[in-house]
């Protein structure tokens, strides 16, 4: 035991007092370095700094805590941070900085590590008398530096960068090989060529500079220390929760959303309204706050009138719901803040401002973020531009936050622009895969193709021989991850199903490079136009890919069942080598089901001679009847333990929507999805079964929560307006009622009720098993007790995690004590903030995903006039009432908006003897299932589920997103020119629509390479590192999907 | 502020130690020789002064007299200066009276109190300065004493704290560290393994119990060795100026 004992004399505020502690201080002589350069034979185990780099660089103090950012970038390598550093960090900083700078040393993206320089015999040096800390701390660095480059024997310059003038002065000179600058010197001189690190540089430094320039007037009241917020919420005087702001009245209205069961007033089942900015104080959309209820009587209601979200009309005559619990903010919990894209102010209003002072107040992206204060001198220059900022600080003293910009999107209005927008503006950071994770996948080429090792070959079951195995999915899928077998057993009373899913996790070691990059994006991205994929396509598209007439291998589950009734009486769970024989397509399996002529087409036989062929088709189609009947007996076993549909029969057929693409088949529900989905479900809840088993205290299931019942509300007053009774009791009851409610008639009131109960949801979660009990895992929506996520592990994150996990409980059964990077060492603790993350970023990419389909949307109507293109009248359906307008969708755009019956001069929509509408001066009665409008001419009802006719037209915004803005011009249903049955022309609309976008997109930038030859730079990038852009057939399906307004993360099955 | 990191990422804890590595410790015995026995311990910035008087006759109640062994009398006090704020701390309240009692038990494991009938052995010790592990620091520092005294022993007692921090064992914790978790304390005979007290307070999960209990003894055979030496070197010294 080497310890030599100092004592450091700590002075820490503990309260109110200044207390004197005293702490002991271990030094030692050997603290690894963590540089490849050692000579002295330091223990450097798991992350080194490169020898590669020209010098190793050294943040003090204040560089690492205010330019971190600047750090980040990874071209700046050899990053050493101390330990006095980091924790000055910790300290002063906050949590959230202080994560930062952690993730950036775990981060093997990143050439940074961290030197223990206090506990360092040698490179520590004790405070002295009346000696200022930052003084103390620039010493130690300064003396880490020194340290650090004699321990390399001068073999490394080191540069040391402060930003304290006298520091530089005192030091510079002091020893050679040591250099001590300032950052800016520093960006200068060694890295020139990289711009954008400058431009980040000077605007942190003047976000700085303004900072201690801040006025003394208070404009909000202070927020309250942590403890006694701490205090208040234990004692139920205050409220914990996350700050929601109302999208369309950000100024003025905000919820806040309790979090846990913890509070104690029973009475408060509802969310707290947060009114006005002062009573928000200070306190951003997505905050963790805490809040005081005012009393009963400053309680107020939610506006219920439709506004147009641009929060500039008075709220005091405006319709109030009753009275509801109101509350103000009185200290903040944390900051959620995140990376925001904003736009300029016009010119003109730059001007009048620039005159006071150099900043700029800008409009962010999403409405519910306040203005950001930036300082800038690029203003002008960036007029027209998307740009992307952070947040700072936001003083009581100062009416908007304070913010720096980071780097700029593009031109607004570019589609390139608008679409790197909705990725930031949802956290999605997907940079092009590194040469180093490509280093790190199987070479695959076509000269020498990649083949099976004969190791893993003798350790897999092998079924290449032994199996029919196939594989069913939609036209045109790369990325198959999942195929299907089923074979009679001898006997005749028993039958083998086995589903076969891509393995995955043998080509991504868990810890690889490829894994850390895939956990981080946990899920492929699906936009309208291109997908972010989460696995290099090396593996997504090729060597995982479960395709025809090559070996595969493949995690795979094998039932034995009862011919009949299909009981399990056996399964088996195992790493096997397969080759698919067929690549079916849902149509081509339908065809063959149904006794159509279809060999031709299956382009597997079509090389074989006619008997053989005939003979293999037999063997195919035998194996396709027998899953379709096990898939029907497994689904009523669901449907007896209430398993909600809630697609609705009209909505399962957009998923079909494949069709429309490539051929016009009659789109009916293809039973064979529903077989497919099913031996899906089934795989999914057995492997539930397995880990949740063997690893009863950290297996990744995914459950689903009962919905709460006051969310039904708008579903069963609905459907009572309509006349049918909806049960909400259990989840059998709510399938059975909603059969019920159809309307022979019109077939879209059942869906749009579908769709209010599909709202009324909660969303479906994944979650580490010892932090629920065991009543929690119940999958409401599937109606199963168990239930994980296991067969898209190309697409999805989670099931990497459980096919990890699936593999260990194997070795586990096989009495193998589990060792090395795979054993399942993951811990309920770790594994639930895993799913926690994994949740988030599937909340990211569907909002993505609807954001970048509202975004197509809108350039579809952009440039049709609307007067007089046929395309922007429709056909729409009234599902909610509101104060002075209702809320409508567009069955054939999968449209939802609202349509005011009053318009900003008091004017009210009133309908003529044709039908047409017309605005004139009246009044507007709301009811609970209708809305009447009398003005001179007469009086006008509307109610709910009636069809009308709307002209839909795009409000541009300039610092927004563009949004739809929909008018009534006949309370008669639409009939559209085509006359066609409403269902054949609509849903042929919306594949095209996409295309059409995208065609012009593709055309614009064209023109534009012409032009400027500036090109589309991100598209180029994009082909180089193998992201796919084109818009290919998996997204427009996945595209249709979200038109049609299905919310499949609830009952996603495959 | 950001709460307290216990172990850094580098593994190393809030003092600079690794996880299983102790604190210093510093002993002397045969402070007071107006005693029988005496000893002062320092385990980092934990201070504590052990005097042992007997084994002599029962003094106060001869009620309490045992036939057959003799009463070990333990009384645990800490200074009012021991702590970072001033505090008066009158004999008898709840805690001391606790620790009190935690010592007698385990001295009563390890003393051979047999050879002593009708007698009574009087353990005091007092918390100079404290700075977590007290109960441990007490044991060691009375061990000391007693053998400065000529009390037959079965073993030395040595005792040593244990935590749990991010699935890790922590030797020997300090003041901060006790207060960021669960802390198992451990009295151990070292030679054959017997465990004088095991105490704890916290909420543990039963899996981590093991590993918490190996790194307990691991901690405790290391603070034996320290003590063993002490003695040796504390007896050459005696041998020599001829005491």
């Amino acid at each position: 035991m080497i310890k030599t004992e100092k004592i450091v004399h700590l002075k820490c505020s503990g309260g109110r007092k200044l207390r004197r502690v005293v702490r002991e201080h271990y030094l030692r002589e050997h603290v690894p370095c963590y540089s490849a350069l050692c000579q002295a034979g330091c223990a450097n185990d798991g992350k080194v700094l490169s020898a590669e780099v020209t010098h190793y660089v050294v943040p003090d103090v204040s560089v690492a805590g205010d330019y971190l950012e600047v750090l980040d970038f990874t071209e700046l390598q050899g990053i050493v941070f101390t330990q006095t550093a980091c924790q000055a960090v910790q300290h002063s900083r906050g949590r959230r900085q202080y994560n930062r700078l952690r993730g950036l040393l775990k981060d093997p993206r990143h050439d940074c590590v961290l030197f223990a320089n206090e506990f360092q015999e040698y490179s520590y040096c004790p405070r002295e008398k009346g000696e200022s800390q930052d003084k103390w701390q620039t010493r130690c660095v300064y003396n880490a530096a020194v340290w650090y480059h004699n321990h390399l024997a001068g073999l490394k310059p080191v540069v040391m960068l402060t930003e304290d003038k006298d520091a530089v002065a005192q030091y510079s000179s002091l020893s050679s090989g040591v250099y001590v600058i300032s950052v800016q010197d520093y960006l200068k001189n060694f890295w020139p060529e990289l711009q954008a690190a400058q431009e980040l540089y000077c605007s942190i430094t003047q976000a700085l500079q303004e900072k201690e320039s801040e006025g003394t007037e208070r404009e909000y009241a202070e927020h309250l220390p942590a403890d006694i917020l701490e205090a208040g919420i234990k004692s139920g005087r205050y409220i914990q929760g996350t700050l929601n702001v109302n999208k369309h009245r950000s100024q003025h209205e905000a919820f806040v959303r309790m979090e846990g069961s913890s509070n104690k007033n029973t009475d408060l089942n509802s969310d707290v309204l947060v009114s006005g900015s002062k009573n928000r104080n200070r306190a951003v959309h997505g905050d963790t706050i805490v809040v005081e209820l005012l009393p009963k009587s400053e309680w107020r209601g939610k506006a219920t009138s439709l506004t147009a979200g641009t929060g500039d009309e008075k709220t005091g005559e405006d319709a109030q719901s009753q009275p509801m619990p109101t509350g103000r903010v009185v200290g903040i919990l944390q900051r959620n803040w995140r990376d925001y894209v904003v736009t300029f102010p016009p010119r003109e209003e730059t001007q009048s401002q620039s005159r006071s002072s150099q900043r700029v107040l800008v409009i962010p992206w999403d409405q519910r973020i306040p203005k950001i204060r930036i300082s800038t001198q690029q203003a002008e220059a960036l007029q027209d531009h998307r740009v992307v900022v952070r947040m700072d600080s936001w003083e009581s003293t100062s009416l908007y936050p304070n913010g720096h910009s980071v780097r700029v999107l593009g031109r607004a209005g570019e589609l390139e622009t608008q679409v790197q927008t909705i990725l930031v503006e949802n956290c999605i950071h997907v940079p092009p895969f590194s040469e180093a994770q490509l280093r790190e996948m199987p070479v695959t080429s076509a000269e020498s193709p990649w083949t099976v090792d004969p190791g893993q070959a003798s350790e897999r079951l092998d079924l290449r021989s032994t199996h029919l195995v196939f594989s069913i999915d939609p036209a045109g899928c790369e990325d198959v991850d999942d195929a299907l077998s089923v074979r009679m057993l001898p006997g005749g009373r028993r039958l083998e199903l086995g589903v076969h899913i891509a393995d995955v996790t043998h080509f991504v070691a868990e810890g690889s490079l490829t894994d850390l990059e895939a956990r981080a994006r946990a899920t492929t991205y699906y936009l309208a136009d291109r997908r972010y994929d989460m696995l290099p396509g090396v593996l997504s598209a090729d060597l995982c890919s479960l395709l025809g007439g090559v070996d595969r291998y493949a995690m795979s589950v094998l039932w034995e069942l009862d011919a009949q009734t299909v009981e399990v009486s056996r399964v088996w769970y195992g790493r096997t080598l397969i080759r698919s024989s067929y690549k079916l397509q849902y149509e081509l399996a339908q065809a063959l089901l149904d006794g159509r002529q279809a060999q031709e087409e299956v382009p597997e036989l079509a090389p074989l001679p006619a008997d053989a062929r005939d003979a293999k088709l037999a063997q195919l189609v035998q194996a396709l009847e027998t899953l379709t009947h096990i898939a029907r007996q497994l689904r009523a076993q669901r449907d007896k333990g209430g398993a909600l549909e809630l697609e609705g029969v009209e909505v399962r057929a957009q998923l079909d929507e494949e069709k429309n693409i490539t051929a016009l088949v009659p789109r009916q529900p293809l039973e064979v999805h529903e077989t497919v989905a099913e031996c899906m479900i089934h795989a999914n809840h057995w492997v539930a079964r397995k880990i949740q088993e063997s690893f009863p205290q950290h297996a990744l299931l995914r459950h689903h929560p009962p919905p709460r019942q006051e969310f039904f509300g708008q579903l069963v007053d609905s459907a009572k307006a309509m006349g049918y009774a909806i049960d909400t009791r259990s989840n059998k009851a709510l399938a059975d009622s909603l059969d019920r409610a159809t309307d022979p008639q019109d077939p879209l009131v059942n869906r749009m009720l579908r769709l209010m109960a599909t709202q009324a949801m909660s969303n479906a979660l994944y979650f580490s098993t010892g932090s629920c009990s065991q009543d929690q895992y119940y999958h409401y929506g599937l109606a199963l007790d168990r239930y994980t996520h296991f067969t898209s592990p190309i697409r999805r994150y989670a099931d990497i995690v459980v096919h990890r996990l699936l593999t260990a409980a194997i070795s586990l059964e096989k009495g193998q004590v589990p060792k090395g990077p795979n054993k399942a060492s993951v811990l309920n603790k770790e594994l639930e903030e895993m799913s926690q993350h994994i949740n988030c970023k599937n909340r990211a990419a569907q909002q993505a995903q609807k954001l970048s389909t509202e975004l197509f949307q809108c350039l579809y109507f952009k440039d049709k006039d609307p007067q007089e293109h046929q395309d922007c009248v429709a056909d729409a359906v009234i599902y909610a009432i509101r104060a002075n307008g209702v809320l409508v969708f567009v069955p054939q755009y999968g449209l939802k908006g609202a349509v005011y019956m009053r318009n900003r001069e008091g004017q009210v929509l009133s309908v003529n003897a044709d039908g047409s509408c017309e605005w004139q001066s009246g009044s507007i009665q709301r009811h609970p299932d209708h809305i009447s409008t009398s003005s001179s001419s007469g009086s006008s009802t509307f109610s709910l589920f009636h069809h009308i006719t709307v002209r839909i037209s795009v409000e541009p915004s300039r610092c927004h997103s563009d949004s739809l803005h929909m008018e009534m011009i006949s309370n008669k249903p639409h009939r559209s020119p085509a006359a066609g049955p409403q269902s054949t022309q609509t849903q042929g609309c919306r594949p095209s629509l996409v295309q059409e976008v995208v065609r012009q997109a593709e055309e614009a930038s064209q023109q534009a390479q012409e032009k400027a030859a500036r090109g589309p730079k991100l598209s180029k990038e994009e082909r180089e590192f193998r992201q796919s852009k084109v818009p290919n057939l998996y997204s427009l399906l996945e595209e249709a999907r979200e038109l049609a307004l299905t919310d499949l993360s609830i009952c996603t099955t495959r | 502020m950001a709460g307290l990191e216990l172990l850094s990422d580098q593994g190393y804890r809030l003092d600079g130690r690794k996880a299983s590595e102790l604190r210093k410790v510093q002993a002397r015995m045969g402070v007071f020789a107006q005693a029988d026995g005496s000893a002062y311990i320092e385990q980092g910035n934990t201070k504590v002064l052990a005097v042992v008087y007997g084994p002599h006759e029962m003094r106060a109640s001869r009620g309490r007299t045992l036939y057959d062994r003799a009463v070990i009398n333990c009384q645990y006090s800490m200074a009012t200066f021991s702590t970072a704020e001033r505090k008066r701390r009158p004999h008898g309240d709840r805690k001391s009276t606790e620790m009190s009692l935690h010592l007698k038990q385990t001295f009563e494991a390890a003393v051979m109190t047999q050879l002593y009938p009708r007698s009574q052995i009087d353990i005091y010790v007092k918390i100079l300065q404290s700075d977590g592990g007290n109960y441990s620091a007490c044991v060691n520092a009375a061990t000391l004493a007693v053998i400065d005294a000529g009390i037959p022993m079965r073993d030395y007692v040595c005792a040593c704290t244990v935590g749990f921090v991010d699935e890790t064992p922590l030797a020997d914790l300090s003041h901060v560290e006790e207060g960021g978790g669960s802390s198992l304390a451990m009295a151990l005979l070292p030679r054959g393994g017997q465990i004088a007290l095991l105490q704890m307070d916290a909420r543990l999960h039963q899996d981590h119990l093991e590993t918490l209990m190996e790194a307990a003894m691991t901690a405790c055979k290391g603070v034996s060795k320290v003590l063993d030496e002490v003695v040796r070197q504390h007896l050459q010294v005696s041998v020599l100026t001829g005491e």
